[in-house]
């Protein structure tokens, strides 16, 4: 592994592409704009959680919708993005709790970027995760999510969120909640 | 045991077709995952804009591979990723394999990589003594049979519910069931633990993003989050042709790649990773390897047609559409590709000679090239790969019947002859039992469509 590798890989691929006839490439076009329904975003985006088995609350109160949510399940031992557990004992959580920093209403994604929180294990690990997104920070589109992202430079780990974990890998039957959070809580404030 | 040689195809073929439960599961599988690719393509209005999108963008990046790859490799060094270059398979394990055992590594756990299963690394790791866990469901279930997988995206495709139930009670010591959501939490529960523990982190990668530097990798379970983000140590693996050229046209791809594979709008979850961490109390490995690795993919940018095969973005769509891979299934192509791409990409990776029955497993019937999201053109690539197996041979008898076929077809009054010397002959003759084996030949009607014409 060293210079000589890359020199002999980079030069088989240049001494290939000279050894290859003209080449007939499609001239590569403007970035396609897909037009989308004129629906509400976050009413779309609702239905886009939901219709992937994630839960959805439109709320202008998310601290009561959050309460409410914690007593239903019961949660005793609940992990917080802005001051996760460590690694290890994130394992014995019952929930976790973060924010989102932008979401994608016509497939119903959450985007966690880690420069605003550490969210890597507190939205993966425990059973049930909550996440609770400003209303304005939905966008359309999964374009116009890529876009707001390279607004700044970018952080080491940016994740995007569709519904609960899931695997289809036994006869392509759905199963829910195969390594990460089988229960997903998005609460969409709309107090802003 | 199922380690099947790409050389005996058609022994394995025929053995797969004998297998009825086999056989059975690939029919369900393989027509579910067409219905639902279908449908997630309709949903779209410009599906084929997108295609053709698609392709332009890997055209662009394959004719200018070397300067995309330092492109990606500065921006990735630049936030901390160290990055390795491979020539070969065995290249690639030793990197993977000193980079553990340097790290004192004991457990490996790995998220799904077709790229490490064409250089077998689970076993190069394993020869250096190191316990490694595949955490894919799919992957997890074939692991512990001892099997490869069958399809790109779905590993454990073959196999029945009632099969994976009896593996886990008899491996992993679950009460006796068929239900998958039991199965589910047993593997979940198992290999928990094993993350946990895990020293070293392996996984692959869908984008590599020329101006960032970034890896982006597709999922759905979660597993592929835990592989790079728990252990000290991550290191990505890939192949030279999976870098694109900006963040942006992960649009296009991001559209195309799900719908194709699993017919979703996303897969739950994409991470894209951009070197190590910034601050020692931010989460995440301390370090981070990409491996880049060749082993052969250099040499089919010669040539346009067999360039196409770097456009391949894995979605395993052909494979679901492949005729032939829905009746024998992944295992009979003795590679880690199965399907009409694994059919043009084995025999070039490999080598031809020890996969020249491939290029053959294929009637040419073009369902492969109309659901490629990247508009891959399978049957010619097939066909070119063909013409350097058997260049212009063929036995005598075949050129002669040709011939003969050529004569009579240009000519009025023999094929007219020919027609009624074969309405005669085919009551006495033997037709060739290899064509009659698998499908019924028509008798000739006792009126020609000519006889009829002029009778009108």
């Amino acid at each position: 592994m060293s210079n000589s590798a890359r020199e002999s890989i980079l030069g088989s691929i240049r001494t290939h592409l000279a050894a290859s006839p003209a080449p007939d490439v499609e001239e590569h076009q403007a970035p396609l704009k897909i037009p989308v329904s004129k629906s509400d975003p976050i009413k779309q985006f609702k239905e886009s959680v939901e219709s992937v088995s994630g839960h959805c609350t439109i709320t202008t109160d998310a601290a009561d919708v959050l309460k409410q949510i914690l007593t239903d399940l019961k949660a005793e031992r609940i992990a917080h993005s802005d001051n996760p557990p460590n690694a290890h004992d994130i394992f014995g959580y019952d929930v976790g709790i973060s924010t989102a920093q932008a979401a994608i209403a016509e497939t119903g994604t959450l985007v966690l970027d880690s420069a605003c929180e550490r969210h890597r294990l507190v939205s993966l690990v425990p059973p049930v995760h909550i996440a609770i997104i400003n209303a304005s920070s939905i966008v359309e589109t999964l374009s116009d999510a890529l876009t707001l992202l390279q607004k700044k430079e970018i952080s080491p780990a940016i994740t995007f969120i569709t519904g609960p974990s899931r695997t289809a890998d036994i006869e392509l039957t759905l199963a829910i909640g195969v390594h990460g959070p089988q229960e997903l809580y998005v609460i969409v404030d709309g107090s802003k | 045991m199922n380690h099947l040689s790409s050389e005996t195809f058609k022994e394995n073929a025929r053995a797969a077709l004998a297998d009825v439960q086999l056989r059975g599961a690939l029919k369900n599988a393989t027509s579910l995952f067409g219905e639902r690719r279908k449908e997630a393509a309709a949903s779209l209005p410009n599906w084929e804009d997108l295609r053709t999108h698609a392709r332009a963008i890997k055209d662009e990046v394959l004719l200018h591979l070397d300067r995309y790859l330092e492109e990606f490799v500065r921006n990735a060094e630049s936030r901390g990723a160290a990055v390795h270059w491979a020539r070969d398979a065995a290249e690639a394990n030793s990197i993977v394999c000193g980079l553990a055992t340097e790290r004192n590594a004991h457990i490996v756990v790995k998220s799904k990589s077709m790229t490490t299963e064409e250089t077998h690394l689970n076993d190069a790791l394993e020869a250096a003594g190191m316990q490694v866990v595949e955490t894919d469901l799919g992957e997890y279930i074939i692991q512990l049979a001892n099997e490869p997988p069958s399809h790109i995206i779905a590993p454990a495709i073959h196999k029945t519910r009632q099969q994976i139930g009896e593996l886990f009670t008899a491996e992993l010591g679950m009460p006796p069931t068929d239900n998958v959501d039991q199965m589910t939490s047993t593997a979940r529960a198992k290999l928990r633990d094993r993350f946990a523990a895990a020293d070293v982190g392996i996984s692959g990668v869908n984008f590599a993003i020329a101006e960032t530097g970034t890896i982006v990798i597709v999922e759905n379970e979660g597993n592929i989050r835990l592989t790079t983000s728990l252990p000290r140590t991550h290191i990505a693996v890939m192949g030279i042709e999976k870098v694109i050229p900006r963040f942006a046209d992960l649009d296009v791809f991001l559209k195309l790649l799900p719908r194709s594979g699993t017919g979703q709008r996303l897969t739950t979850y994409q991470s894209f990773i951009t070197g190590t961490k910034r601050a020692s109390s931010d989460e995440g490995p301390e370090e981070m390897h990409i491996v880049l690795l060749d082993n052969g993919r250099s040499r089919m940018l010669a040539h346009p047609v067999t360039r196409q095969s770097l456009a391949c973005i894995r979605c395993g769509a052909c494979l679901n559409a492949c005729p032939v891979y829905q009746q024998v299934g992944g295992h009979a192509y003795g590679s880690v590709y199965p399907g009409p791409i694994g059919a043009v990409i084995t025999p070039q990776l490999m080598g031809i000679q020890k996969a020249a029955q491939l290029p053959y497993a294929s009637s040419l019937c073009g369902a492969c090239r109309e659901v490629c999201p990247v508009k891959i053109d399978i049957p010619r690539l097939l066909l070119h790969l063909r013409g350097e197996i058997s260049p212009r041979k063929g036995s005598w008898a075949e050129r002669l019947a040709f011939k003969m076929w050529a004569r009579v077809m240009t000519s009025p009054s023999l094929y007219k002859l020919s027609s009624v010397a074969g309405r005669i002959l085919q009551r006495v003759m033997p037709i060739s039992r290899a064509w009659t084996n698998g499908r019924d030949l028509r008798p000739i009607e006792s009126k020609s469509f000519h006889d009829l014409w002029s009778n009108e």
